[in-house]
């Protein structure tokens, strides 16, 4: 048993490491090249012409891309914070239950099981302008008389999206905020309500602080996916009206299958790689935080 | 007297705002469902009156039973869309599930250096979105010929599984105190029978949990299959969704129906799994 031998967690470690080069590195190094060709699916030997940076150039200049890159980043921004408040208030609302938390608890966890495909066309079914869920219920009202183009109107179209997008994703939030409101010790509670806190206080500074690392775990496992919003466009705009619901991921695709232009998507997807990659690590440096105060506190 | 009572009447109408705030909460999250549901049932004819239907006049099968009557007589070819979201998901969830136990117990037990650059290596293979890893994964798989087959589709899922299953199944390890296994180990069992003797089981409800969630990613995932796939002979259940959908009209109730096929095995497994599920994501919460 002399020479080289590899340590046990390499080892166990090198079937997942052999299947994610394999799977995601190479292809992305394969796509990165391919950035840098003005690739056509169309013309195969443009695969090997090399054009340097200009791809990335006329990426720089291409005002519907930054439109998309602005949209992609005001969705993210808009879905992440609300789902994390609702996330949080629902998951308060619940904890607050004494009888049937079970039941509840399952409810909450309802809009999980939906694929975002299933979510896409379920809100495009409900956001319709002539048979939807909510024109109906807004005219049975007599809120109003029209109907309400939800999808065919560009800001309208991006609400119905932003509503969708959270709908499926707040539970993420709700289920760890809560798991994390049901581990954490009741005393450092009671000792703030006895030493005068006012319930805003007791929140702020003692219940958030130890609920922190759990929302940040579901941030972290949220910029995981955070692209699962292209089904939902996909189903329920297709990036339309006119591209006013365009994000970065359709138009990627668009570039890609439609146009065939695979060199210039290529560059495109690289940033929103980059965008993905820079989510999660920022969640992730926030969540390593948030448990060493913890640590230190408790 | 007065103060008391009035402090009651406070309470108890905080108590009932309560109760509309959560019965309200719930609603919204339940609404939309139910809905795909009660449409699926009703005729063409109500989803489309003007004005609304609100409640169903007549409960009707004839969505599901014209889905699975096959192509030609309005309904699309479910049974090998199925058949073929069943088989990419389990083999590919197998398969993740134990790279995913080699790498989960890898972090859990041992200490080695760059621990934590080498885990947050593997989820941000994770963040890839799939749209563009599909794009250099289309060329490829065009080239190596397998566009529009199960073991394609099956490889790429693998890969998007794998980082999740490590971090769930490192937290399932971390739960099962180490001294169990060592104290197997004095008794005469090696590491490898100690795994698999006190370790595993002990861990093996989490464990499943990880598989059924993975599962799940595979069953309904979306934006690679519908770029790697083409036919019936690969084509997974959401990207059949997409067949209802033809230039300018939908067929709502036929997609409904497909809706709540696709949800049935979803909705039964998250509910199995729950419990385990929050437990393995949120371990690593407090004490890192």
């Amino acid at each position: 048993m002399k020479g080289f031998k590899p340590s046990a967690p390499f080892l166990l470690l090198l079937p997942a490491i052999i299947v994610l080069a394999a799977v995601v590195v190479v292809p992305l190094i394969l796509s990165l090249y391919s950035s840098f060709t003005p690739f056509r699916l169309t013309k195969p030997e443009t695969f090997f012409v090399f054009i340097g940076f200009r791809n990335y150039l006329s990426i720089l200049s291409n005002t519907d891309f930054w439109w998309a890159f602005g949209r992609t980043v005001l969705l993210l921004t808009i879905a992440l914070n609300l789902e994390m408040l609702l996330g949080l208030g629902l998951a308060m609302l619940v904890e607050k239950a004494t009888r049937g938390q079970r039941i509840l608890r399952t409810l909450m966890m309802f809009p999980m099981m939906f694929s975002p495909i299933l979510v896409g066309f379920q809100f495009k079914f409900m956001f319709n302008d002539n048979i939807g869920l909510v024109n109906n219920a807004l005219q049975s009202l007599g809120i109003t008389r029209e109907a309400i183009p939800w999808l065919i109107e560009g800001h309208l179209a991006f609400i119905a999206i932003s509503v969708a997008e959270i709908w499926s994703s707040t539970a993420i939030f709700a289920i760890l905020i809560l798991a994390g409101l049901l581990a954490m010790p009741k005393e450092p509670i009671e000792a703030a309500r006895v030493d005068g806190c006012t319930p805003w206080q007791t929140f702020r500074y003692v219940t958030w602080p130890f609920v922190m690392p759990f929302a940040y775990i579901a941030m972290t496992i949220r910029s995981l996916d955070v692209a699962r919003a292209y089904d939902i466009v996909k189903i329920m705009t297709d990036g339309g009206p006119a591209g006013r619901t365009e994000l970065l991921w359709t138009l990627v695709a668009r570039t890609a299958y439609s146009d065939g232009r695979m060199g210039m998507a290529n560059a495109m997807a690289y940033f929103s790689i980059l965008l993905s990659i820079a989510f999660t690590v920022y969640f992730f440096n926030k969540l390593a935080a948030a448990r060493t105060q913890i640590g230190a506190e408790w | 007297m007065d103060e008391n009572s009035s402090a009651r009447l406070k309470r108890r109408l905080l108590d009932i705002v309560y109760r509309i705030g959560l019965f309200l909460a719930m609603l919204t999250i339940c609404l939309p469902g139910l809905w795909i549901v009660l449409s699926s049932l009703r005729p063409t004819v109500e989803i489309m009156a003007k004005p609304p239907v609100w409640i169903p006049q007549e409960v009707s099968f004839d969505a599901y039973v014209a889905m699975f009557s096959g192509i030609g007589k309005g309904g699309i070819p479910v049974i090998e869309y199925f058949r073929n979201s069943l088989i990419i998901s389990v083999t590919s969830t197998v398969i993740a599930v134990a790279i995913g136990m080699a790498g989960g117990y890898a972090f859990a037990r041992y200490r080695f250096r760059g621990k934590s650059g080498v885990f947050l290596g593997l989820m941000l293979t994770r963040t890839v979105p799939g749209i563009a890893l599909s794009l250099p994964l289309f060329f490829l798989y065009v080239r190596l010929g397998v566009i529009d087959t199960h073991f394609g589709l099956i490889l790429a899922y693998i890969a998007l599984n794998v980082p999740f299953t490590i971090w769930l199944i490192d937290g399932f390890f971390r739960q099962v105190p180490k001294d169990l296994a060592e104290a197997a180990q004095i008794d005469g069992c090696t590491r490898w029978q100690a795994f698999w003797q006190v370790e595993f089981p002990l861990a093996g409800p989490g464990i499943a949990s990880a598989a059924i969630f993975a599962f799940l990613t595979c069953w309904n995932e979306f934006a690679l299959a519908s770029q790697l796939t083409r036919s019936v002979s690969a084509k997974t259940l959401p990207v059949g969704l997409l067949d209802y959908t033809a230039e300018f009209t939908i067929d709502w109730r036929g997609m409904c129906a497909l809706a709540v096929v696709m949800i049935i095995p979803a909705l039964t497994l998250t509910f199995i799994v729950q419990k385990h599920l929050v437990g393995g994501l949120t371990s690593g919460a407090v004490k890192g």
